[in-house]
C-alpha cells in the first residue's frame, strides 16, 4: 500500500524525506559552527579541553579542569556562539520580512532606522551621559531604535494613505529617519566625544559581540525563536504578498494586520538584536536572496533556510574577527560586509544571468 | 704704577660685565621642540594652554599669574592649585575653537597633545599660530617616540621615558626664565619617584605581573587595558610590575579571555570622577570582577591583590608621581605574594 502510494504521488512523499533530510542537514550545520565557535578564540585552547568542559557542564562529569579554561569556553565563548547564531537568524528573519512586505529587493532591518536610532540612543547614554552610568548602552540602544522606528512609522503612515499601498513610503521614511539619527550621532560625537569616547562607539557601531554573557544568550534566544515562529505562522501570507497587497487582500490574507504585526516583529527582533551587539550590517539584506536562490521562493522555505543561514553566517563571521588578524579582534560588521558585498554582487549577476 | 692700580678694578669689572651679560641674554631664545624650533624674543607675558597636564606644569612653576586661558580638563585642579586656578578664564572643558585661542592674544601656546595642535590638530596646526607670530610649545611626553597618527590614541613607537616630563618642566622653565624653580621640581618628583620604586623593591616580593583596567565601553565588553609602552605600562615597569599586555598601542582593547589566561599578580584598576561608561566607577569595576564567571577564578580577584590608582595619575604630567606613589603603597600593604 505504502508502494503504491509512492508511486502514484512520488512528491507528496518524497517531499516530507526531502524536508527532513534538510533539516537534520541544517542541524548539523548549526551546531558544527557553535562547535568551531566555541573552539576558535583568541588564545588557544585544545579541542579535547574543550569537549571536557562541555562533558563537564552537559553530561555530570568530573574532569579536573582548570576553572579559568572552563569559564573561558562555558561563560564566555559558548554564549557567543549562540548569540552570533540567534542574531544570525533574527537578522536574517526580519530581511525576508521586510523584503517580502515592502516587495523591494534591497529591503532590509536597517532601512526603517533602527541601527541609526540606537546609534543615537548609545552616544546619548555613552557621551553625553544621559543616566550618569546607570544605564547601559544596550538600553540606550533599545530606546534609541524604538524611536527612530516610531518616528519612521508615523512619517510613513502621513505620508502614505495608510496601510503599505505604496511601499516606496516606507522605503523613504526609513531613508529620512536614519539620515536624522545619524547625523544626531556625529553631532553628539564630535561636539562632546573624546577620543577614547568615539573609538568606544565606534567599535560598538561596527557588532561587538566580546560583552555576551548567559543572559543576553537567553533573551536573544528567545527573541529570535519568537519571531522565528511568528514567521512561520505567516509564510502563506508573504507568499501572497509577492503579488502585492491588493492581491493578497483578494486572496484572503487580513492585509493590515499581517503587516502590523509582522513589521513590528521584525523592528523588535532587530531593535533588541541591534542593542546589545551593535551594528551588523549585510545579514538581512544578503542571507535572504541567498537562501531564495538555494530553496527558492516559496516562504515555508525561505523563512527558515534564512534563519539557519544567517546563523551559520554569523558565527563563521565571529570566528574569522578573532582568528583574522593575530591578538586582535575586529568588529563583526566589518566582516560581515567584506564578505557580504561580494556575496551580494554574486547573486546579483547570477540572478540577471539566469533572467536574461 | 698704573698697570697695578687698575688691575684689580679692571678685573672687577670684566667679571661684573662678563656676568650682567650672561644673567642679561636668556633672550632671545630659541630651542627645538617636537619638529619645530620655539623662538622667542623675550619671556610670555601671556600664555593659554591646552592639556591640564601643560596648565599644572605652569602652577608648580609659579607661573600662573602669566595664564590667560586653560582648555582640556580631565577633573579637577590639583587642590594646590585651586585658589590660583580661579582667577584663569577657562576657554573650553574640552577641545577650544582656534578663534578663542587666538582671541586671548597669548604670547605662547602650551598644547598637551599632538592631536590638539599639531599635523592632524583639532584646534588648529602649529603653523596656523606661527602664522600670527605665536609661539607654541608642545610637550615631548606626546612626541617622542610616538606615531600619533597611527591608533586612536596614538601608538608608541618607542616606550614612554620620564625623562620626557622632566624634559617638559625645564624646557618650559627655560621658555619663562625661571630655570631654579624647574630644578627644584625636577629634583622633588625625582625623589619621590625613587621612594616610591624602593618601597616595592623593600616589599620583597619579586616577579610580579600586573594589568592595569582603565575603563571599558560597555561593562562587560573587551576593556581598555595599559599597554606595554605608554605612560600606565612605563609606570607598572618603574616599579618592576611586568605588564601582561603587549600591545604597543595606549590604550588597546584586550578581551577579558586573554587577560584572565594570563592571570596576572596583581590587578590595577582606576579610578575616575567621569560618569560615562559603567566601568568608569571603580566599584562597578570591582563588583564586575567578582561576578563574572572567569574573573572571580583569577588569582588576583580571589586573593584580593587589586589596586585602585587615580585616573589623572596615568598621564604623562606631575601627576605621574602621584600615581606611582599610591602603587607602590598599595603593592606594599598587599603583603607577600606567591610569585609568578
Amino acid at each position: 500500500m505504502m508502494e503504491a502510494t509512492a508511486s502514484a504521488r512520488p512528491s507528496a512523499l518524497r517531499r516530507p524525506l526531502h524536508g527532513a533530510a534538510w533539516c537534520l542537514g541544517a542541524a548539523l550545520a548549526l551546531l558544527l559552527s557553535v562547535a568551531l565557535g566555541i573552539a576558535i578564540g583568541e588564545t588557544a585552547l585544545s579541542p579535547s579541553l574543550v569537549l571536557q568542559v562541555l562533558a563537564n557542564k552537559l553530561a555530570g562529569a568530573h574532569y579536573a579542569i582548570d576553572p579559568i579554561s572552563q569559564g573561558i569556553v562555558w561563560n564566555y565563548r559558548l554564549p557567543r556562539a549562540l548569540v552570533a547564531a540567534s542574531c544570525g537568524a533574527g537578522l536574517a528573519v526580519s530581511g525576508v520580512i521586510l523584503q517580502s512586505l515592502l516587495r523591494n529587493a534591497l529591503a532590509e532591518p536597517y532601512l526603517l532606522g533602527i541601527s541609526a536610532g540606537a546609534s543615537t540612543g548609545a552616544v546619548l547614554v555613552t557621551v553625553v551621559g544621559i543616566g550618569a552610568g546607570a544605564i547601559s548602552m544596550t538600553v540606550g540602544a533599545f530606546f534609541g531604535a524604538l524611536c527612530a522606528f516610531a518616528l519612521v512609522a508615523l512619517l510613513a503612515h502621513a505620508a502614505g494613505s495608510g496601510g503599505l499601498r505604496n511601499s516606496g513610503q516606507i522605503v523613504l521614511a526609513g531613508i529620512a529617519g536614519s539620515q536624522l539619527f545619524n547625523a544626531l550621532t556625529s553631532l553628539i560625537i564630535t561636539k562632546s566625544g573624546s577620543a577614547e569616547q568615539a573609538r568606544g562607539i565606534m567599535f560598538w557601531l561596527l557588532g561587538s559581540l566580546s560583552g555576551v554573557r548567559w543572559p543576553d544568550t537567553v533573551l536573544t534566544a528567545c527573541i529570535a525563536i519568537t519571531g522565528l515562529l511568528l514567521c512561520l505562522l505567516h509564510t502563506r501570507a508573504l507568499d501572497a504578498f509577492t503579488f502585492g497587497s491588493e492581491s493578497a487582500a483578494a486572496l484572503g490574507v487580513p492585509v493590515r494586520r499581517v503587516q502590523l504585526v509582522l513589521l513590528l516583529a521584525a523592528a523588535l527582533m532587530t531593535a533588541v538584536m541591534v542593542s546589545i551587539v551593535g551594528a551588523i550590517g549585510f545579514v538581512g539584506l544578503v542571507i535572504p536572496h541567498a537562501a531564495r536562490m538555494l530553496v527558492g521562493v516559496s516562504h515555508r522555505r525561505l523563512v527558515p533556510a534564512s534563519a539557519m543561514m544567517g546563523a551559520v553566517f554569523l558565527i563563521a563571521a565571529d570566528v574569522l574577527s578573532r582568528t583574522l588578524i593575530r591578538g586582535q579582534v575586529l568588529p563583526i560588521g566589518v566582516i560581515t560586509a567584506l564578505v557580504g558585498a561580494p556575496v551580494f554582487a554574486v547573486i546579483l549577476l547570477q540572478s540577471q544571468r539566469r533572467r536574461g | 704704577m698704573p698697570v697695578r692700580r687698575f688691575a684689580l678694578p679692571a678685573l672687577l669689572a670684566t667679571c661684573v660685565f662678563t656676568s650682567l651679560s650672561a644673567w642679561a641674554a636668556p633672550y632671545p631664545m630659541q630651542l627645538q621642540n617636537c619638529g619645530y624650533a620655539v623662538s622667542l624674543k623675550q619671556a610670555p607675558a601671556s600664555v593659554v594652554t591646552i592639556g591640564q597636564a601643560g596648565t599644572e606644569m605652569l602652577y608648580a612653576l609659579g607661573l600662573g599669574d602669566k595664564l590667560v586661558g586653560t582648555s582640556l580638563w580631565f577633573n579637577a585642579v590639583l587642590p594646590q592649585f585651586k585658589a590660583i586656578n580661579d582667577k584663569v578664564p577657562r576657554l573650553a572643558d574640552n577641545d577650544p575653537s582656534f578663534e578663542s585661542v587666538i582671541g586671548k592674544r597669548p604670547a605662547l601656546v602650551v598644547s598637551q597633545f599632538e592631536w590638539m595642535v599639531g599635523k592632524d590638530g583639532v584646534v588648529g596646526t602649529r603653523e596656523q599660530f606661527h602664522d600670527l607670530g605665536i609661539a607654541t610649545y608642545a610637550m615631548p611626553s606626546d612626541c617622542e617616540g610616538k606615531n600619533n597618527l597611527k591608533g586612536a590614541d596614538g601608538t608608541r613607537t618607542a616606550a614612554y621615558d620620564v625623562q620626557a616630563l622632566y624634559k617638559s618642566i625645564a624646557q618650559l622653565a627655560q621658555l619663562f626664565d625661571v630655570q631654579p624653580q624647574g630644578e627644584r621640581l625636577v629634583k622633588d618628583l625625582r625623589e619621590r619617584q625613587a621612594k616610591a620604586v624602593a618601597k616595592v623593591q623593600a616589599a620583597q616580593q619579586p616577579n610580579l605581573s600586573a594589568a592595569l583596567w582603565f575603563s571599558s565601553a560597555d561593562l562587560a565588553i573587551d576593556p581598555y587595558m595599559a599597554g606595554k609602552n605608554g605612560v600606565a605600562g612605563y609606570m607598572l615597569q618603574t616599579l618592576g610590575l611586568r605588564n601582561i599586555v603587549d600591545s604597543s598601542e595606549e590604550w588597546p582593547t584586550v578581551g577579558w579571555e586573554t587577560i584572565a589566561k594570563a592571570n596576572p599578580s596583581v590587578l590595577v584598576i582606576a579610578r575616575m570622577d567621569r560618569r560615562r561608561f559603567p566601568a568608569d566607577d571603580y566599584q562597578k569595576k570591582l563588583e564586575f570582577l567578582k561576578k563574572d564567571p572567569v574573573t572571580q577564578h583569577m588569582d588576583a580577584v580571589k586573593k584580593n591583590r587589586i589596586v585602585i590608582v587615580d585616573a589623572d595619575a596615568l598621564q604623562g604630567s606631575i601627576r605621574l608621581v602621584d600615581g606611582m606613589e599610591q602603587i607602590s603603597d598599595a603593592v606594599r600593604k598587599l603583603g607577600p605574594a606567591a610569585a609568578r
